[in-house]
């Protein structure tokens, strides 16, 4: 019995060497990627069909119910001058959770991969840091790290770097061990399941052990944590903390 | 099958997923908030034109009822001042009736006591004139005599005057 946990898988590789970068890789986090996406377009695209103003369906009042919800996030946290915000946080939200919940039906998530989470904590990183040079101006940016003494300067930097790499990581080890505690119990019930049917005589036995039974219902009780409590869970974290280090970034000014 | 690392940044992946989120953005963007918001605001602006279209009807109602009551109070003053000069001309017309008629009995009146004086006085010359022949008749048998006819009837009238301020 092996239980293999590894990285994404590489379909497919264009062989032309980029420096620094490499070869491009079509790996699973990408084609699962291009697959949330599809989702959640097709979704938004079939929510907010035939609208209409009075005697609204059952579809356009969640269609409304979300674009409301995601309004009364943005605006009530970060205020009316953020509203342009409003459909990245979304589009955060969304893919995040719609990521972390696609390994539901087999898949991998893209959130399983470090790089995923890298790219939004980076662009989350650069939103901040730009909201902090339009509140402070360039030389106020610059000024804060040598608060409160300029001897605080490296921890300063290393506070501010940490920012994006804890978010990141978070979100990602969060994902990574619902990903691997999933492959260890299914590893495990299959190793128990084959020992314990084992125990019959003859044929029947060793016909029976070969089949994971208990490998049927009960990991779906764990994936109700590991999948949807903790994907959802973190979906929501990193799109809190976003709309809060920006709006305190701005609020400082 | 080639794998990646479980834990590493592949960098075109990384770069990737940059472009996916905000491709993503936009596409949640164009599908869900801008029809969406489109539709809020149509339904805003409908809601709107359904008030201010209330408030219009309200106030001409309001417009109508000030003019019908400021009919009803125009009617009501014509009214009374239609009631008012009927009344003054009857009292007027009532007081020349009066008037004239009092006028009229009292001219009857003065007629009738001038026509009484008349008659009196008419009554009294002929009674004086009666009186008179007969005194003369009866004179002219008791003294027998011829007297002269223009004292005696000077004589005659001294009486009657006499008589008729007795009288």
């Amino acid at each position: 019995m092996e239980v293999d946990i590894s990285g994404a898988k590489v379909f497919f590789t264009i062989p032309i060497d980029f420096p620094l970068f490499g070869k491009i890789q079509i790996s699973e986090t990408l084609v699962v990627s291009w697959i949330v996406m599809a989702l959640i377009t097709g979704l938004c695209i079939w929510l907010t069909r035939d609208l209409k103003i009075r005697n609204i369906s059952k579809r356009q009042a969640v269609a409304e119910m979300i674009v409301e919800t995601a309004n009364k996030f943005v605006i009530g946290n970060m205020g009316e001058k953020f509203r342009y915000l409003i459909p990245f946080v979304s589009a955060l939200f969304a893919t995040s959770v719609v990521s972390n919940l696609i390994s539901l039906i087999g898949l991998r998530s893209p959130t399983a991969d470090l790089s995923t989470e890298a790219a939004w904590a980076v662009v989350v990183f650069i939103m901040i840091t730009t909201q902090k040079i339009k509140t402070n101006g360039f030389g106020g940016y610059l000024k804060g790290f040598t608060t409160p003494i300029a001897v605080m300067t490296p921890f300063n930097v290393l506070s501010e770097l940490a920012t994006p790499i804890s978010m990141a990581c978070r979100h990602f080890g969060n994902i990574l061990s619902g990903v691997v505690i999933n492959a260890l119990i299914y590893g495990s019930l299959a190793l128990a399941s084959g020992k314990l049917l084992g125990l019959l005589p003859g044929v029947l036995g060793r016909t029976l052990s070969q089949i994971p039974i208990l490998d049927v219902g009960v990991p779906a009780v764990l994936s109700v944590y590991f999948d949807w409590f903790s994907g959802v869970m973190q979906a929501f974290i990193f799109c809190m903390l976003t709309v809060m280090y920006i709006a305190n970034v701005a609020e400082e000014g | 099958m080639q794998v990646q690392e479980l834990v590493g940044i592949v960098p075109w992946t990384f770069i990737a997923q940059i472009c996916n989120l905000f491709i993503q953005m936009y596409l949640i963007k164009r599908f869900l908030f801008k029809p969406i918001n489109e539709m809020l605001e149509k339904r805003r602006a409908a809601a709107d034109a359904e008030i201010t279209d209330a408030e219009a009807a309200k106030k001409e109602a309001n417009a109508i009822k000030e003019e019908y009551e400021q009919n009803m109070q125009e009617a009501k003053a014509k009214a009374n001042e239609i009631l008012e000069s009927a009344r003054k001309t009857a009292t007027l017309q009532s007081e020349k009736i009066v008037k004239e008629a009092s006028e009229q009995a009292a001219a009857l009146k003065n007629k009738a006591e001038k026509e009484i004086a008349q008659e009196k006085k008419k009554a009294v010359n002929e009674v004086k004139g009666e009186i008179g022949g007969i005194a003369m008749d009866i004179a002219g048998k008791v003294i027998e005599r011829e007297i002269n006819e223009k004292d005696h009837e000077k004589l005659i009238d001294e009486f009657i005057s006499n008589v008729g301020e007795a009288s």
